[in-house]
Formats: C-alpha cells, structure tokens, sequence
C-alpha cells in the first residue's frame, strides 16, 4: 500500500506535465515546420490570385486531373502489393535464418536503400533498354527483339518497387525479429506442422509488420514522380508530376496548392479506411 | 572555462566581431565590396560562364561574383514575395520571361547602365535581354535511311516514307508548333495557336513515339543506343553525339529556336550591380566567347564577328539557320502557358 503511493508520481502536475514538456520541443518543431506550412498552402489553395474555390472546381471539373488522381492511387496500390510479394519472404529469411545471409541480406537492403533513387532510376534504364542485358539475353535466346520494356507502365511499376522495396523489407523484419522463436517451437512440440505453425503462428504475430509496411509505402508512392516521369509512359503520370509543374513552370501556387490539398484529404480518406480494416490502432497498441 | 568566463568571451567576441564588421564597411566603396550573386545552371554551363563573364567582369569592375545553382524559376516568386534574395541576377526562357513581367517579378531595364546601341534589334524584351539560343529540332540515324532521311517535320509524321521509332520533347508548345508545321501552317502563322489543330495532329503520330523525353542526356540515349531512329532534339546535345561519331544528322529547316535572356528580380538591394554584369555580358565579345565554348547560339548577332565561320555554322542563331527556323512567341505563350500545359497533359494522359 504504502509502497503503490510512493511510485505513483506527484499528481497532478507531474503526471500531466511531464510528458507534455517532454513532448514540446517536437511538438513546436512540428508545428513551425509542418503544421504552419500545410496552413499556408491550404489558405493558398483558395486566396491566390483571389479568393474563391475556383481551383478546387477546376480540379474535380477537369477530367485531367481525377484521371491522374486516380492513376497515382493505382500505381501505389500496385507497388505496395508487388512489395509486399517480394519483401515478406526476404524479411523473413532474414529474421529466421540469422547469420551469414542475414548479414548479407541486410547488406544488400542496406545498400540499395541509400543509394540515390535517381541512380537507380538510371540504371532501369540502361537494364530494360533496347541495347541493355534484357534485350541481349533475349537476342542470345534466340527469342527475337523482345516487346517494349522501357517507358511502359511495368517499367514504371519495376522501378517503383525496387526504389521502395527497403522501406516494406525493414518495416517487416523489425517486427519479425522480435517474434520469439519459442513461439513456433511450442506450435510445432503441439503438433503443428511447419506450415501451420506459420500459418496460424508467425503470420498473425508478423502483421503489425505488414500494416506498417504497406502504409509507408503506400504512403511514400503516392508522392512518387521522378521515377514515373524517367521511366514510365506518360499514361503512368503520377499527381505530383502535374503539382510540380504547377509550382515550378506555371507559378500558380494557388492551384498547386488545390491539388495538394486535394491529394493529402485523399490519402487522409485512404488511411481512415485502411485503419478500419486493417485496425491499425489495435496492432499499434 | 568556468560559465562567467565563457561568456565574457562570447561578449568580447561578438563586439570584435561587429567593429570588424563596421570597419570593414567604411573602408572600402560599396560597388567593390559588394558580391553580386548569379542564379546558373552548374556543369558546363557555369564553367563557360566562369570564362566568359564572370572573371573578366570581376576584373574590369571588381565587383566579385558567387553562383547558385540551379536555375529555378519557382525560386524568382519566392524571393521576390518574401523579399530575401539569394540570387540577383538569372536566365530564363522567353516565354517564363513574360510570365515574369506578368506577374510584376521583375526589375525594369536600367538604361543609365545599359548600352542599348551595343544591343541587337530582337534582344530586348520589356524586362529582360537576350543571351544566348538553343534550337530544337529534328535529328534521325543515318544508318537507318541510309537513302535520306526526313527534312521536315510533315516526313516526321509520314510513318510510311519514314518508318521506325520515334521519340519527341515532352514540352506541350514546342510539339504542339512541329504538329501544325506538319500539318501545313506556315511558320509566321502558327500563334496564336490553333490548340485543337495541334492535338488532332498529334493523335495521328501518338502511337509512333515510343518516348516523351524530359532530360537532355536521356534524348542523346535514346538517339545514341538505337532506341529510336528519329527524335525532336537539341542542336547541342545532336552536335555532342555527331562528335562522338554516332551517325546522327540534325535538321536546320523547321527547328524551333528558343532563348535565355538575362533578367534581374524586383527589389534585389543589389540591382544596379546586376545591370552592370548584364550589360557586360550582352556585349558581343564575352557572349561570343561563351558561345564557341558550348554550342549555344549569340542572340547578339554582332557576336558572329568574333565567331569562326565553321563554329558559326552549328549555332541555331546563324543566319541561314534562322531564315528556315521559327521563333516561339512569348507575347501568346506567356499568357497562354496554363491552358496549353493543362490541354497537353490531358492529351497525353489519355
């Protein structure tokens, strides 16, 4: 008894203000550097040149600009999925066979993460082109001049996916690390096969990872454009591309601002229904 | 050093710091003590620069100069809104340049500084002067028409005759321009754009084009590596790759020419500074300097008296290079610029 009284901290300042003058500093941070901008470009979006909702009418009236919308939701659908396939397995050959390949493996992540996407850009293009490896290999094989690869919507995708593959890779394996492997010792001394023990085991424990994952990647694709713009076709034009051009060719802050706001409330609406389903605040918590 | 100590240092410190500052400022001119920051692209561009304008200009004038890099011209409204400028002198194309005016961005000329009679007869806008051109054109393989290959843009369309992949200039006006010249409109007769006209033109060859490019070394790829026989290109970058040997040839007639002109922000503190560094640079000697450096084009034709002939011959600006070509016009772009951007977006997004 008298020990719960003297851990219970000094109420209530102490309880209330200590975590609040801990948070401060970021809080501040965020607000000067986050908050005050996206205030800014959405007083923007409906006062430049004058005040109206003139662009937002020009947004959802403009055919160009739902199409594009909806294509940069696709494309990140798409990378987020073909992530997903390729980075599970690799996260979990690395958190389940520690030693030589998982150092290695992490490596490989590692070094394709911090090397500039633009260089990697490049590379797909020198790969997938008509004079690279891909169209010799075909040649050597005696299959012909292989169809397109570049500057199509799969180079796009490829491109994309490679670029932020890491992200879905480490978000899943700092989870899967942490499961305990005695966990799926104790399925298997139950009975378990291995399958099923990873079905009905690691699976669920792995999720948290897989949420996690795919939000940020989703996420980080929705703002993807230099990579679409290099290697993709023009149809794969990504909503920041035509933002960007707004900012930086056109001047027009106002309606870029209109298109950005428009895009982050879409995202907002995205990750209001992904957390529903995916309960994302029960996996947080 | 204990915490008083500390700070009796920083004190000293900083009130040295400010006589040093105050010293300095009393004891030289204020012309000579000045920087003048340049707005350049980096690369080749700015060690041409570097040769041609910055060092002689420091010399004459001793006015020093620091480049920033790149070229931005999103940066031009940032500055000038919120009056902090990072650069005070830049380049920008024609058609951003009356967009500029437009929007009230930019410093009138300063004509007490300026020598207008050392100027050519189409280098001046309202608030800008001329530099140098760039053409962009059409270029194709050799090896592909080893019988000749296209000379206009009506062969670029004429998949026929000319067959083979093709590659264009993501850039809406300049293709939208190449289309109704392949469609029959006479160069002095393409602005104001016949937009619609443009676009059903294009349609026709939209699925030959295998690329919309959008960097300059990704068109000498495509070009180089065989991805496509024929592309809209920049004379530049065409002229680099014949130098490499690569069997390019590049088309004079039908070409688009398109400018930089120097341009200073409103309000820069430094402004008069900045005329002076422009008005050195549009001389013809300096910009002939830079010119024969890369393969840009004087927008001064004086300039040519300082060029070689057989350089001058591979510059868009060169007489003979001129009277085939065509020049965008700003006065219609400029204002005009958001609706053609928005119509080709969607046109190639569909």
């Amino acid at each position: 008894m008298a020990g719960d009284l003297a851990a219970r901290p000094p109420a209530p300042a102490g309880r209330l203000g200590g975590p609040w003058l801990l948070l401060a500093p970021a809080i501040v941070f965020l607000a000067l550097v986050y908050a005050a901008p996206l205030g800014q470009v959405l007083v923007l979006s409906v006062t430049d040149p004058a005040v109206s909702l003139a662009h937002y009418r020009r947004v959802f009236t403009t055919p160009l600009y739902l199409t594009v919308l909806a294509t940069t939701f696709r494309t990140s659908l798409v990378v987020t999925l073909a992530c997903l396939a390729l980075g599970y397995p690799l996260a979990y050959a690395m958190a389940r066979r520690p030693g030589r390949l998982a150092v290695a493996l992490l490596a490989v992540v590692g070094m394709s993460f911090w090397t500039s996407f633009l260089v990697r850009t490049y590379a797909w293009m020198v790969i997938l082109g008509a004079k690279g490896p891909v169209a010799a290999l075909a040649h050597a094989l005696g299959l012909g001049r292989p169809p397109q690869l570049l500057f199509t919507t799969f180079s796009s995708t490829l491109g994309m996916t490679h670029i932020l593959l890491p992200y879905m890779v480490m978000a899943l394996y700092a989870v899967m690390k942490k499961i305990d492997p005695g966990h799926l010792r104790a399925a298997a001394s139950l009975g378990a096969r291995p399958l099923q023990g990873f079905r009905h085991v690691f699976l669920p424990l792995s999720l948290p990872g897989v949420v996690n994952g795919c939000l940020l990647v989703f996420t980080l694709c929705l703002g993807f454009y230099v990579t679409p713009a290099l290697i993709g076709s023009p149809r794969d034009m990504m909503i920041s591309q035509l933002i960007a051009q707004q900012v930086d060719e056109l001047l027009a802050w106002g309606f870029a601002s209109a298109l950005s706001v428009v895009l982050l409330a879409a995202t907002f609406a995205a990750i209001a229904v992904y957390t529903r389903v995916a309960g994302l605040d029960r996996l947080w918590g | 050093m204990g915490r008083i100590g500390r700070r009796a240092f920083i004190r000293t410190g900083a009130v040295a710091a400010l006589a040093t500052a105050v010293a300095g400022r009393r004891g030289a001119a204020p012309a000579e003590s000045q920087t003048l920051n340049v707005n350049t692209w980096g690369g080749s561009w700015t060690a041409a620069e570097e040769a041609a304008y910055f060092k002689p200009f420091t010399e004459k004038t001793g006015i020093a100069i620091a480049t920033v890099a790149p070229v931005s011209f999103a940066k031009l409204k940032a500055q000038v809104q919120t009056r902090n400028y990072e650069w005070d002198v830049s380049t920008i194309n024609p058609t951003e340049l009356r967009q500029a005016e437009l929007e009230g961005l930019l410093e009138p000329i300063d004509w007490s500084i300026v020598n207008r009679a050392a100027l050519g007869p189409n280098q001046v806008s309202s608030q800008g002067i001329g530099a140098v051109a760039l053409a962009t054109g059409l270029a194709y393989r050799k090896d592909k028409f080893p019988t000749g290959g296209p000379t206009s843009w009506s062969d670029f369309w004429d998949v026929k005759r000319f067959p083979g992949p093709r590659s264009l200039f993501n850039r809406s006006f300049t293709v939208m321009a190449f289309a109704l010249l392949a469609d029959g409109v006479a160069p002095s007769q393409l602005y104001p754009m016949n937009v619609d006209r443009a676009l059903r033109k294009l349609s026709e060859i939209k699925p030959h084009i295998k690329v919309w490019w959008t960097q300059g070394n990704q068109s000498q790829q495509l070009i180089r590596d065989g991805e496509v026989d024929m592309i809209s290109i920049w004379n530049a970058r065409a002229n680099e790759l014949a130098e490499a040997a690569v069997p390019v040839e590049f088309v004079w007639k039908q070409a688009e020419t398109y400018g930089s002109y120097w341009f200073v922000p409103k309000g820069t503190p430094r402004a008069q500074s900045a005329w002076r560094f422009i008005d050195f640079a549009v001389q013809p000697r300096p910009m002939a300097e830079f010119c024969t450096k890369l393969s840009y084009g004087p927008l001064n034709p004086k300039a040519f008296e300082f060029i070689p002939p057989a350089q001058a011959r591979k510059m868009p600006t060169y007489p003979e290079h001129l009277k085939i070509g065509f020049f965008p016009d700003p006065a219609w772009l400029g204002p005009n610029m958001a609706m053609i951007k928005e119509r080709f977006a969607q046109w190639l997004a569909t």
